[in-house]
């Protein structure tokens, strides 16, 4: 190997001004240090830029109305690659080297549920936008610092069996890859469809990476159901519709909006996607918390809020977070400020759409933040409800019919 | 009876994709020595190539020409590169050089194409009433696809000059050697074959499923299933116990439970390893 003149210069350089950098860094001792791990690459990708520039915006934007509980936030960030080996790694690296006391905004399931016993170790938050029932209990959240700003699994369900009342269904099967996931959509839907004294037709649990879904779908076809309601994904869904619509049968599907959405349409085309039924969950549209990540959003990136749940979501976790940091007071440990966290986002107080404005509130009395991604009132999982979105595919184009509150 | 029908056409179709897979790495053991665990992503470049043919022309045929060409010539290069200079080595360092080949492929296709499916957009068509029997032309077409290429791999084995000094190199190197066959040629060749039934394997499972650079991969395992219990090294064996596993799989299921398709194939494998330790079909020897 040999090395230029110039690249020795700048190795040199570069080792000068290492130490210098990381002085500074040690020098803002009034730092909170938090991880932005957001899903970049893989399937998550859509969604993970958004995510992460919403994190690094709503710090700033703490940051600038003066910090929260008497200190600034720096941020850190990784990729997952909405991969759970990557996504440990990148967590290992935000919390030994970085020194985070909070990591912000993994996405899929298995994500969080692999990086959970690594911030559950180091004694710090995990917020996510998964939605697996494990999530809430231990042991991935058995010290309680996990908080979910993304509807879960079963609250999805509960969703979809409102929206199978609401069209008349009456002979619902359910379809379900078996993850904690999938299967976490449609036994919400089972539970909440038999609390309405339904009945579930067929329930079938299929294995990913199948070169063909015909068994399963021939099975769930026999029980003559009205409606299939699916905890899928988009690469197995595509596959099952097409085999569904070769069948030659016309049954109805209820299917997530992380499945049915316009990768969907796109690989199976109008005539097989007609009349699915898509749910998804919503932002909290139309409150000043929105607003003002919409604004935000557009700045980063030259897009509406509407186009990613999951930044709004990214954005009220550093919301709150500064919030309950402010409600803790100064140099609180991260038991203490997760310990004001359903207090602020919680009911019963003055009701607050931004970090400025709930700063400014916390002087006189108790604060609920109404967020951007939900009302965000936290239960005793640390789990919120999100109301959901019904569209309907119709000519190739997925419309938005009507808006479900649980 | 027709729902058991229709199952067991499904799982022939599934199971022609897999026993053509599992040709390909059977043909590379037969002569090699040793599993190329890049088989499945030699899977997924053959359908990428593919949809790029059909994407530029718009012809199925053309497309699926385009994808068994560049199998073949990824599995020339991975030679040429690779397992040439293996060669005399431990057969567990050529494994190990497969599989990191996969990742290198896996990655490149990811990098350059995203990790989101593509599909192949063929019209979709209703099936075909045969009394109470519901036939999917696509199957037929995917049917006849496969045994022809099986048709085609036997003929090239068995009745070409190349095709037996391959055998002769799988039965003894060194007396194909002494005979005057020059290893080389028949290797590249031998790689060749490979990557193109690999390719094709890899066209028709993306036709039925879809296209991403994890599918080849993520199919590796019942594809080695069917090599093994076809006797591995063995070209028959390889086909008919893909057939074998799939229908098997597919009828068996709606009894035992769609979470045990995967085991069902491997109890159907020990099964038959512990009355024939070779595989169905399988010598000492391994290929003639």
């Amino acid at each position: 190997m040999t090395l230029s003149r110039r690249q020795t210069l700048a190795a040199l350089a570069g080792s000068v001004l290492l130490p210098a950098l990381s002085r500074t860094a040690g020098a803002q001792t009034a730092a909170f240090r938090i991880g932005a791990l957001n899903p970049i690459t893989g399937a998550g990708a859509p969604y993970g830029s958004g995510m992460q520039k919403m994190i690094v915006a709503a710090a700033a934007m703490v940051n600038d109305a003066g910090g929260a509980g008497g200190r600034t936030l720096e941020v850190s960030s990784e990729d997952t690659q909405t991969q759970p080996q990557a996504a440990v790694l990148a967590a290992k690296k935000l919390i030994e080297v970085n020194k985070v006391q909070a990591i912000l905004g993994t996405w899929a399931s298995g994500v969080s549920l692999a990086v959970a016993p690594l911030t559950n170790d180091a004694g710090i938050l995990l917020m996510n936008t998964s939605g697996a029932p494990a999530l809430s209990v231990p042991p991935a959240n058995a010290k309680g610092l996990l908080y979910r700003f993304q509807a879960t699994n079963d609250r999805f369900g509960r969703a979809f069996a409102e929206v199978a009342t609401k069209q008349g269904f009456k002979r619902p099967a359910t379809m379900a890859f078996n993850n904690a996931s999938g299967i976490g959509n449609t036994e919400g839907f089972r539970k909440a469809w038999e609390a309405k004294g339904g009945k579930v037709v067929e329930n079938v649990v299929y294995e990913p990476n199948q070169p063909s879904y015909r068994a399963e779908l021939q099975k769930v076809l026999a029980a003559k159901p009205d409606v299939i309601v699916m905890g899928s994904y988009l690469a197995d869904t595509t596959i099952i519709l097409r085999e569904w619509f070769q069948t030659g049968e016309t049954t109805k599907f209820i299917i997530p909006a992380w499945a049915a959405n316009p990768d969907l349409v796109k690989a199976l085309g109008p005539e097989v996607t007609e009349g699915l039924i898509s749910v998804d969950s919503i932002s909290n549209e139309g409150s000043d918390a929105f607003k003002a990540f919409d604004a935000a959003y557009q700045k980063a990136m030259g897009q509406p809020g509407l186009s990613n749940v999951y930044a709004a979501m990214t954005w009220d976790m550093v919301v709150v977070l500064a919030l309950a940091m402010e409600a803790a007071g100064p140099n609180a440990d991260v038991a203490a400020i997760s310990a004001k966290l359903r207090e602020v986002a919680g009911p019963g107080g003055k009701a607050v759409s931004t970090f400025a404005e709930g700063k400014a509130a916390l002087k006189t009395g108790k604060i609920d933040y109404q967020g951007a991604s939900s009302i965000l009132d936290f239960d005793q999982y640390g789990d919120v409800t999100p109301d959901f979105s019904v569209s309907v595919v119709e000519k190739g184009k997925i419309e938005r019919k009507y808006i479900v509150k649980l | 009876m027709s729902g058991f029908l229709e199952l067991a056409i499904s799982g022939l179709m599934s199971g022609l994709v897999i026993g053509l897979a599992a040709l390909a790495l059977t043909l590379v053991f037969g002569v090699a020595r040793f599993a190329n665990a890049a088989t499945g992503d030699f899977m997924t470049c053959g359908a990428y190539a593919a949809l790029l043919g059909f994407g530029a022309t718009g012809s199925m045929v053309v497309g699926g020409a385009v994808g068994l060409a560049a199998g073949a010539l990824v599995g020339m290069v991975s030679y040429l590169l690779v397992f040439r200079t293996l060669e005399g080595r431990p057969s567990v360092s050529a494994l190990l050089a497969s599989i990191g080949i996969g990742f290198v492929i896996r990655a490149v296709l990811g990098v350059v194409y995203g990790h989101g499916q593509q599909v192949f957009q063929l019209p979709l068509v209703r099936p075909w009433r045969v009394y109470d029997l519901r036939i999917q032309p696509n199957d037929l077409k995917i049917g006849i696809t496969a045994l022809v290429a099986l048709l085609v791999v036997f003929l090239v084995l068995h009745a070409t000059p190349i095709g037996r000094r391959m055998r002769a190199v799988a039965d003894d190197p060194m007396l194909a050697r002494v005979s005057g066959i020059a290893p080389r040629q028949v290797m590249l060749a031998l790689w060749a074959l490979s990557g193109a039934v690999a390719a094709l394997a890899g066209v028709l499972l993306g036709i039925k499923t879809v296209v991403s650079p994890e599918m080849g991969w993520e199919m590796l395992i019942p594809v080695f299933a069917a090599a093994v219990l076809g006797g591995i090294g063995h070209p028959v064996g390889a086909i008919l116990a893909g057939v074998l596993l799939g229908v098997l799989q597919e009828i068996a299921t709606p009894y035992v439970g769609f979470t045990y398709k995967l085991a069902l194939a491997f109890v159907i494998l020990l099964a038959v390893l512990l009355v024939r330790p070779k595989g169905l079909f399988g010598r000492v020897e391994g290929v003639r």
